[in-house]
């Protein structure tokens, strides 16, 4: 095939209307891909649409891509006018085949400014191109610009009717959430290890999830089978970190505000704004019953299960590592906690006394004076209160534990690696403790 | 954690059969599923003619790993998995459908057989079924009797190569790999990624 210019600027016309051709046909999209064909067939299109999913023949990739590039370069340096459609297909078709192209991306984001491109558009070919390019870091990037568009668009109130979602805002933000965490989840699949989607998935609980304890709570529960399925990806082991992480940061905060609270409260109960406070406590209340030593000794069993099943693994190792020392730090934590509860239990029983029949009174007070509040009904027996009343756990997690099973391994396995991070795990230990 | 391909062969003299193959290619990027899986057919073959008579080896190419058995009697299996599958419930697996595999289909019908020929369904199931290996299984954590120590590691296809031959050579000679596949091998620098993203950088 003949390569005279006049005859690459038609083929690219051409490729460039079948791709946008493509798209209209089929809204349902969901792959791209390189069909290796080193020779155009005659006359034939190099764009193929099979079952959803969109091929370009490789021959034509070393003309098409110049020329485009090219276009949308003297567009930049103003030296070439092109109208909005041409930009939005022209962008289209240099983003599948090269979607770290900046430029491109910078193209798009002004149309959506303008109005011209819905923002929706840019999530879709985004999700199409991490299907070749699953670590794009500029596809990733584009992403949160894009859904931080959407979240801003979605505060004012006066673009809810005009919006591009649909439906309540609240609702809005959870669905574009759990499309994010599927958009994350398959891109991790593709590439092993692929930091850009996993660290993208953190940054959408942040920022649109707001990392309320139910987000945390369903993303540990539905990555356990993945994690399970992909016991050397490291990025995947460090994102339960970061949930069991805010869980911890998310439950502490909120109990220390329960706790404040019910101190201000039970000193000026004429303050009481009831509603508020009762909303509140509510809240603070259901995050108060996250058992996370539970999550954390779940945490650790899974660990223990995967190690056994799949020796030699040093994601593994590393993961225990860090559970250990949230279990650790969580458990040193716990004495100020009962602490400042027990003080809050007793101020409740003097109070409470206040209203009791003169005959009882005396007694109930000299039992309220050593015991905890086994007699008052008030206090909600939370799980964590109760577990605060237990000794603390030493049967089921703990340096004994860890070295038994340590032991275990090494007088088990087989392999040359698990022995060697058991060993070195080992060796962590130790320092570890003896800080 | 993931099976690719599982194949049944016969390691005649001179040349391997294919007897029978199942392929697991879905988390390929989906133009490349039918060259991956010529590929697979390529390796496969080629794994068990370099292999000796009463053998087990375990070959290593980029991020997957090619599991062969080839028995006295010439009849072989492979497996082809990822690099986080683990080894010996491979090897279980490679045992239990050789024997199941020799009891269904006689003998006589080995050297001469293909595909279309050969009547054994089972190798679909058994794909599909340790794509789990704790569900398929379940003692994964016991100490098999099979010593792993008599398991032959290659690092590379390269290695089970003669010397000064290349496998760019076997691959443009090989009459299981059709011309798109051959363009694939040549224009991609990694022969394929096993879970179809585009090669690293």
């Amino acid at each position: 095939m003949a390569e005279s210019p006049e005859e690459v600027a038609v083929l690219v016309q051409r490729v460039v209307k079948d791709i946008r051709n493509a798209f209209q046909r089929n809204p349902h999209i969901d792959e791209i891909g390189l069909i290796p064909c080193p020779e155009a067939r005659y006359n034939r299109s190099p764009i193929v649409l099979v079952e959803n999913k969109l091929g370009v023949e490789s021959w034509c990739v070393k003309f098409l891509l110049p020329y485009v590039h090219n276009k949308l370069v003297l567009y930049r340096q103003r030296r070439q006018w092109l109208n909005k459609d041409e930009l939005i297909d022209i962008t289209c078709t240099l983003l599948l085949l090269n979607p770290d192209f900046t430029t491109a991306w910078n193209v798009r984001k002004e149309l959506i400014l303008s109005g011209t491109l819905n923002p929706l558009k840019d999530l879709h070919l985004g999700k199409l191109a991490l299907t070749k390019f699953p670590k794009s870091p500029e596809t990733w990037i584009h992403r949160r610009w894009v859904l931080q568009q959407l979240i801003q668009e979605n505060s004012l109130p006066s673009l809810v009717t005009k919006g591009n979602l649909g439906a309540a805002p609240v609702e809005r933000i959870h669905r574009l959430v759990q499309e994010e965490m599927n958009v994350c989840s398959e891109a991790a699949g593709r590439y092993p290890s692929n930091y850009n989607a996993w660290s993208h998935r953190i940054w959408v609980l942040q920022h649109l999830g707001k990392l309320t304890v139910k987000v945390l709570l369903d993303e540990l529960s539905s990555t356990k089978y993945w994690v399970s399925m992909h016991v050397s990806d490291h990025s995947g082991f460090h994102y339960r970190q970061f949930l069991l992480k805010s869980l911890i940061g998310r439950t502490v905060t909120d109990s220390n505000v329960l706790v404040q609270n019910q101190i201000i409260n039970e000193q000026n109960p004429s303050l009481q704004k009831e509603e508020e406070s009762a909303g509140a406590e509510a809240a603070c209340a259901e995050e108060q019953s996250v058992d996370l030593p539970r999550h954390l000794e779940e945490e650790l069993e899974l660990c223990t299960e995967l190690i056994d099943s799949y020796p030699g693994h040093e994601t593994l190792w590393c993961h225990r590592r860090c559970v250990f020392y949230l279990q650790h730090h969580l458990s040193n934590k716990i004495p100020l906690l009962s602490a400042v509860v027990s003080s809050v239990d007793s101020s409740d029983e003097t109070l409470n006394n206040s209203h009791h029949s003169p005959a009882t009174s005396p007694m109930a007070q000299a039992m309220d004076v050593d015991g905890l509040n086994e007699s008052s009904s008030k206090q909600g027996y939370t799980q964590e209160t109760k577990r605060l009343k237990r000794a603390p756990m030493q049967d089921s997690f703990g340096p004994e534990v860890e070295y038994q099973f340590i032991d275990k391994v090494l007088s088990t396995c087989r392999d040359a690696d698990q022995a060697r991070f058991a060993t070195a795990y080992r060796k962590w230990l130790v320092t570890f403790l003896g800080q | 954690m993931r099976l690719y391909s599982l194949s049944v062969l016969y390691k005649g003299d001179p040349k391997v059969h294919l007897l029978k193959a199942a392929y697991d290619v879905s988390t390929f990027n989906f133009f490349q599923r039918s060259s991956v899986q010529e590929f697979m057919t390529f390796t496969s073959q080629l794994i068990v003619e370099r292999s000796e008579l009463g053998s087990r080896a375990s070959v290593k190419e980029q991020e997957y790993l090619c599991h062969v058995y080839v028995r006295n009697d010439g009849l072989a299996g492979v497996v082809i998995a990822d690099n986080e599958y683990p080894q010996r419930v491979c090897f279980t697996l490679l045992d239990k459908v050789l024997d199941e595999f020799s009891r269904q289909v006689n003998k006589i019908d080995w050297p001469s057989g293909s595909p279309a020929t050969i009547s054994y369904a089972a190798l679909d199931g058994y794909l599909s079924k340790y794509q789990n290996p704790r569900d398929a299984d379940p003692m994964t954590r016991v100490q098999a009797e099979l010593d792993e120590t008599k398991i032959i590691l290659h690092n590379t296809m390269e290695s089970l190569l003669e010397r000064g031959e290349k496998l760019d050579d076997l691959v443009s000679k090989s009459e299981v790999l059709g011309a798109q596949s051959k363009a694939f091998y040549k224009t991609v620098s990694v022969a394929f990624h096993p879970r179809g993203g585009s090669p690293p950088p």
